[in-house]
This record gives structure tokens, C-alpha cells and sequence, in this order.
């Protein structure tokens, strides 16, 4: 008896996935645009993302490293596009970030540091970025029709989902699909997987764990700084001036297109740094200044895979490409999801060779 | 029967030297912290001990994170081994059984026993914890900031360390029940609390293990940590809950199967 009741017991979650979810005769095109429409959809949430991109960079970006390669865990409350809280959740304590118009405040309880960032133009990833819905929805933003297909359905965080598939169209991109599991009743994309090329798994496998449809208390994503915290300013302002100084000193300007990617325009953002592509494939050029480029490169250097020839070094992890190139007017940056070919294409472009 | 086993608990001079041995170290702790006001980095070392030099009132936490690991099983192995197999290394078991009580009551008596042992062990802990935390520390009468930043007061702080004694008593719940069940197939109480605590260290062994990722839910030290997540803002009820049920699965069939051998079992001695 008592085999059997642990019998039962050990076989309640597999029965419990094998619920069959139903499916929906939505098209690619409108399920897209159904997760698109769904901005506007408030909601509470627990997810988990895990990331499996070993990123060897050093000291210098240890957090979006730690983001890449780890798991990490997620509590949502979401109001509205500028009035949002994500925690990422550890053990022993949590990292939250308080979205409101003006910018955000992230809340560190292990540090009891409260920092204030202004919205900027571009920003390095945080977990927050890893939200299902925010990931999804940025993903599918600027993909094309013939890009897209439909899967079936799955059961996600106990909700029918309904699979949409992306397939980038450019050479230069290293992913090989990103699958969007979209949610049949609101639109809100519940899990997304970033699979890179050759690859068997998803580098990237981020999702809901539960899900409830519903405008969260306005008190829980508003933020008051707690006495006794350390008050600071965040750090993304000061990366981008510090592109923007490493940049001054050259006069050579960004083209407008590196490795078949055309550039992007960032309003504020400075003219150093460029962002070329669209959608899934995009590539981030930015002068570095000396102190930050040489652990870099020394990183990388020794990282297992690492390709060095003239024109710098580059690497690959998961679809992440990384490249540092010795530019005519100081250390150049190359990351993005464009497979080593294209970075060295872009670098050739850079420094002005013809190989 | 309950009340004969819980006085016959409770007379031992062993249980009480096992209960002040556990509230050595948190005490020892507190005074080194106290006296070097060295607290560790924030984020290392045991969950709130990096707060308490601000707030003592949070110290019964830390005191609790301090033995739970180790100590508290230890002490929760040791008791419940010793219940079944202790009275028949001693000789007693058959005169207990020879009583019309019957065997599913003596288990029931046992594993009664041994709940309010682990209540009143957690109780005293944090209570030596509280004790302490005012007397070393600053206490902050207004209260404190939960994980998530947000202002608690001092009766929201009371009743969700009440909340986290009480998880923490439910999370050795699953340790008494494997002692017990060990306690009924061998006579050596020794062996029984040694198998209990082989079960936790692999328990937390697999539980830092990728690979073992697909049953780490099942495992029965993987939401001891949980009682963190009460002084979250919302409180987040997920893990707490989950970690709830595990334990009473564990003790469930544990105890079936405890009580299935225990019932059919030849007492020799």
C-alpha cells in the first residue's frame, strides 16, 4: 500500500505535464501581433531563466555574465510599460528593480543599496530583460512575416500557450531560431527559447512558472528608499560617457553598415558607439577605453576557443559573439549575436583592410 | 501513552544537554560578533547575521540559519534514532509492547513525542536568540526593512519570525521521520541517526548538483532555506508552501513504512 500511494505521488508531475494544451488556428503574423498588442497587459509572476553562455570577460561585467550562465529566478508585477517591479530572487537575498516614468530604482538587500538610473538610450541587459514577457515581446518586435512559423501548443506555467517561431533571415546572424510560447488568453509571450546555430539546446531558456492575468497593487511596484541604504547613481550613464570619451579623441566615424547590417539610430545615444541589424541579429560597436579594454583582452585571450589573428581577438558562446579589435584610434568592441565570420567581416570594415 | 513518553522525554537529562548544546553556538556567535563588531560581508555567511549588528531583534533568524544546517539535525537524528531502537538496545522495548497499548500506538506516542521535542528546540532557540540579540545588540523600536526594502514593524517582524520558527519546526519534520523509520529496523539508535543524517548530507550534496536538477524539488533539505522568503515583501508563499507538503510526504511515508515494519516486526529483545 504504502509503494503504491509512492508510486502515485512520484507520478503526479509527469501526469500533470502531459495535460494536453489546446491549440488555436491564430497565424504566425497574428500571434505576433497579438504579442505585440500585449504591452498593456498587467500581470504577477514567478519565472525562471537559465542561461548556459559562459562569457570569459573578467572582472569588468561580472553581472551580465552571471545572467548568461546562470539560473536565475524571478518574481514580476507589471502595471503598465513604465510602472513595473522585477526581483531576482537568491537564496540569502534579492535584487529588485521599481520601474516608474522617470527611470528606475534597483533595490540590492545583501549590499542595502538603492540605485537610481535615469532611462538611457542604451544599456547593458539586466534580469530584468529576462522577463518572458519583455524578452518576447523585444524578439519578436521587428521580425518579419516570411521569418516566422507556427508550432503547436504547450501547457506553460498551467496555461494553453501557442508556439511561434523565429528563423532570422540574416547571414550574419548566429541564432538559429527563437521560439515564443505565447499566451492564448492576454497575448503575453510565457516562455522564449534562444537556440544558436549547431546548437542541439537552447542557449537561453527563460519562462513563467505561474502567471496571474490582473493589475497588481500599486503600492507593491512603488519604492521608497529604506533608511540605513546606500543611495547611488547607476552605472549605465557612466559606461556610455566613458564610450563616448574613448571615442572623442577619434576621428574616424562608424559606417553605415558593418558585415551586410545596416546601422541603427539611437536618439541620445552617443556617436561612438553603434548598434547595426534588426530584430534577433544585432551587433553593438564601442570604442573602450584602456583601462577597461586590457583585462578584457587579457580574459579573453586565454578563454578556450578563443580565435587571435591580426585583426584582434574574438570568441564565441552560444550565439554571443565578442570581439576586441585593435582599431586605428584605440580598442574597439564588437558583441552581439552574429556568428565569428560576420565580427570578422565587421572588424575588416573597422580598420579600413580589404581582406 | 503520549503523556508517558513525553514526560519520559522530557526527564532525560540528554534531551536538555542536547538543547543547550545547540543554543552554544548561535550564543558563541553573538558574543564574538558583539564583542569584535565584526559581522560577515553582506551575503556571506548565515542568511540576517550581516543585519544584526544594526537590528538584534532579527538575531532568533540568525540563530536559526545558524544551527539549521547541521546542528538541528543532528539533535532531531539523535532523539528520534534513539526512540524505537533505544528502548530495544536497552531491553525495554518488549515490556513496552507487552502493554495492550499495541504498536500503532507506541509509534504515535513516539512520533508525537518527538514533534514537540523539535517545537520546543526551535522555541528555545529563538527565544536564546532574542534574549541575546537584545542584550548585545541595538535594537531598532521601530522595526526593520524586510529583504525587498520595505519598512516592517515590529509586530509584523514578531509574527513572521513565529511564522519562520514554525517552517523551520516543519522542515525537521522530514528528519524525524527518517530516524524512525531507521529506528524501527535496527536496534542501534547509532545507526539510525547516522542513516538520518547520511540522507541529509546527500540530500544537500545533490541539491548543489546541476546534473541532479530533475528531482531536486524531491529532495528533503531543498526548501529548508525558505523561511527566508517570509521576509520578502509580498512574502513570497511559493516555496513555503512547497516546502510544506515535501515534509508531509516524507512523514507520511515514512511513517507508513515505518509503521508497516514496526507492526510486523519479531521483538527479540
Amino acid at each position: 500500500m504504502v509503494g503504491v500511494a509512492v508510486a502515485v505521488l512520484a507520478a503526479l508531475p509527469s501526469l500533470v505535464a502531459a495535460l494536453p494544451a489546446s491549440d488555436a488556428a491564430t497565424s504566425a503574423g497574428g500571434l505576433r501581433q497579438r504579442a505585440l498588442g500585449s504591452a498593456d497587459v498587467a500581470f504577477s509572476g514567478y519565472a525562471q531563466a537559465a542561461g548556459g553562455l559562459s562569457l570569459p570577460v573578467g572582472d569588468q561585467l561580472t553581472d551580465v555574465a552571471d545572467l548568461l550562465s546562470d539560473r536565475t529566478t524571478m518574481r514580476a508585477w507589471y502595471r503598465g510599460a513604465d510602472d513595473w517591479r522585477v526581483d531576482v530572487v537568491t537564496p540569502t537575498g534579492e535584487t529588485d528593480v521599481h520601474a516608474d516614468a522617470g527611470g528606475s530604482w534597483t533595490w540590492d538587500y545583501v549590499h542595502a543599496t538603492a540605485t537610481r538610473t535615469p532611462p538611457a538610450p542604451l544599456a547593458l541587459p539586466t534580469a530584468s530583460d529576462l522577463l518572458p514577457s519583455a524578452l518576447g515581446r523585444r524578439l519578436l518586435s521587428e521580425a518579419h512575416d516570411d521569418e516566422l512559423s507556427r508550432l503547436g501548443a504547450e501547457r506553460v506555467a498551467g496555461r494553453d500557450a501557442l508556439g511561434l517561431r523565429v528563423v532570422p533571415a540574416e547571414e550574419a546572424s548566429s541564432v538559429a531560431r527563437v521560439d515564443v510560447w505565447v499566451d492564448a488568453d492576454s497575448g503575453v509571450p510565457l516562455r522564449v527559447q534562444v537556440v544558436a546555430d549547431g546548437a542541439a539546446g537552447p542557449a537561453l531558456d527563460t519562462g513563467f512558472l505561474s502567471l496571474e492575468l490582473g493589475t497588481p497593487a500599486a503600492s507593491v511596484t512603488a519604492f521608497a528608499v529604506p533608511p540605513g541604504a546606500d543611495v547611488r547613481e547607476g552605472q549605465d550613464a557612466q559606461l556610455l560617457q566613458a564610450a563616448s570619451r574613448a571615442g572623442r579623441e577619434g576621428r574616424s566615424r562608424l559606417p553605415a553598415a558593418l558585415a551586410g547590417l545596416d546601422r541603427r539610430s539611437i536618439d541620445g545615444a552617443p556617436r561612438s558607439v553603434g548598434v547595426y541589424g534588426r530584430g534577433i541579429t544585432l551587433l553593438a560597436v564601442s570604442p573602450l577605453p584602456g583601462q577597461v579594454a586590457g583585462p578584457l583582452l587579457d580574459a579573453l585571450v586565454v578563454a578556450p576557443g578563443a580565435v587571435v589573428d591580426d585583426l584582434g581577438v574574438r570568441i564565441a558562446s552560444g550565439p554571443l559573439g565578442l570581439m576586441l579589435v585593435d582599431g586605428p584610434d584605440g580598442p574597439v568592441l564588437l558583441a552581439g549575436t552574429v556568428s565569428l565570420d560576420a565580427l570578422a567581416a565587421a572588424a575588416t570594415e573597422l580598420t579600413g583592410g580589404d581582406s | 501513552m503520549i503523556a508517558v513518553e513525553l514526560r519520559k522525554l522530557f526527564r532525560r537529562p540528554r534531551t536538555w544537554v542536547t538543547i543547550a548544546l545547540l543554543n552554544a553556538l548561535p550564543v558563541l556567535v553573538a558574543v564574538l560578533l558583539a564583542l569584535t563588531d565584526l559581522a560577515p560581508r553582506p551575503g556571506e555567511g548565515p542568511v540576517f547575521l550581516s543585519a544584526v549588528l544594526t537590528n538584534g531583534t532579527l538575531y532568533p533568524l540568525a540563530a536559526l540559519a545558524i544551527v539549521l544546517p547541521l546542528f538541528l539535525p543532528i539533535a532531531v537524528a539523535l532523539i528520534a534514532g534513539d526512540s524505537v531502537a533505544g528502548e530495544a538496545q536497552g531491553g525495554t522495548l518488549r515490556y513496552l509492547l507487552a502493554r495492550p497499548a499495541g504498536r500503532t500506538r507506541l509509534l504515535v506516542a513516539k512520533l508525537v513525542s518527538i514533534m514537540v521535542f523539535v517545537l520546543v528546540t526551535v522555541f528555545v532557540v529563538a527565544v536564546v536568540g532574542y534574549l541575546v540579540g537584545r542584550l548585545l545588540f541595538d535594537v531598532q523600536p521601530l522595526g526593520g526593512t524586510s529583504v525587498s526594502g520595505t519598512a516592517l514593524s515590529s509586530t509584523e517582524i514578531a509574527w513572521r519570525t513565529l511564522m519562520a520558527i514554525g517552517y523551520v519546526a516543519v522542515s525537521m519534520l522530514g528528519v524525524a521521520a527518517f530516524a524512525l523509520f531507521f529506528s524501527t529496523l535496527t536496534d542501534s539508535p547509532l545507526a539510525a541517526m547516522l542513516g538520518a543524517l547520511g540522507i541529509l548530507v546527500a540530500s544537500s550534496l545533490l541539491f548543489t548538483l546541476d546534473a541532479a536538477s530533475s528531482f531536486a524539488p524531491y529532495l528533503p533539505t531543498r526548501y529548508w532555506l525558505a523561511f527566508v522568503d517570509l521576509f520578502r515583501e509580498p512574502i513570497l508563499w511559493r516555496d513555503v508552501v512547497r516546502g510544506c507538503a515535501l515534509q508531509g510526504v516524507y512523514v507520511v511515508v515514512l511513517l507508513g513504512a515505518a509503521w508497516a515494519n514496526f507492526t510486523t516486526k519479531d521483538i527479540s529483545s
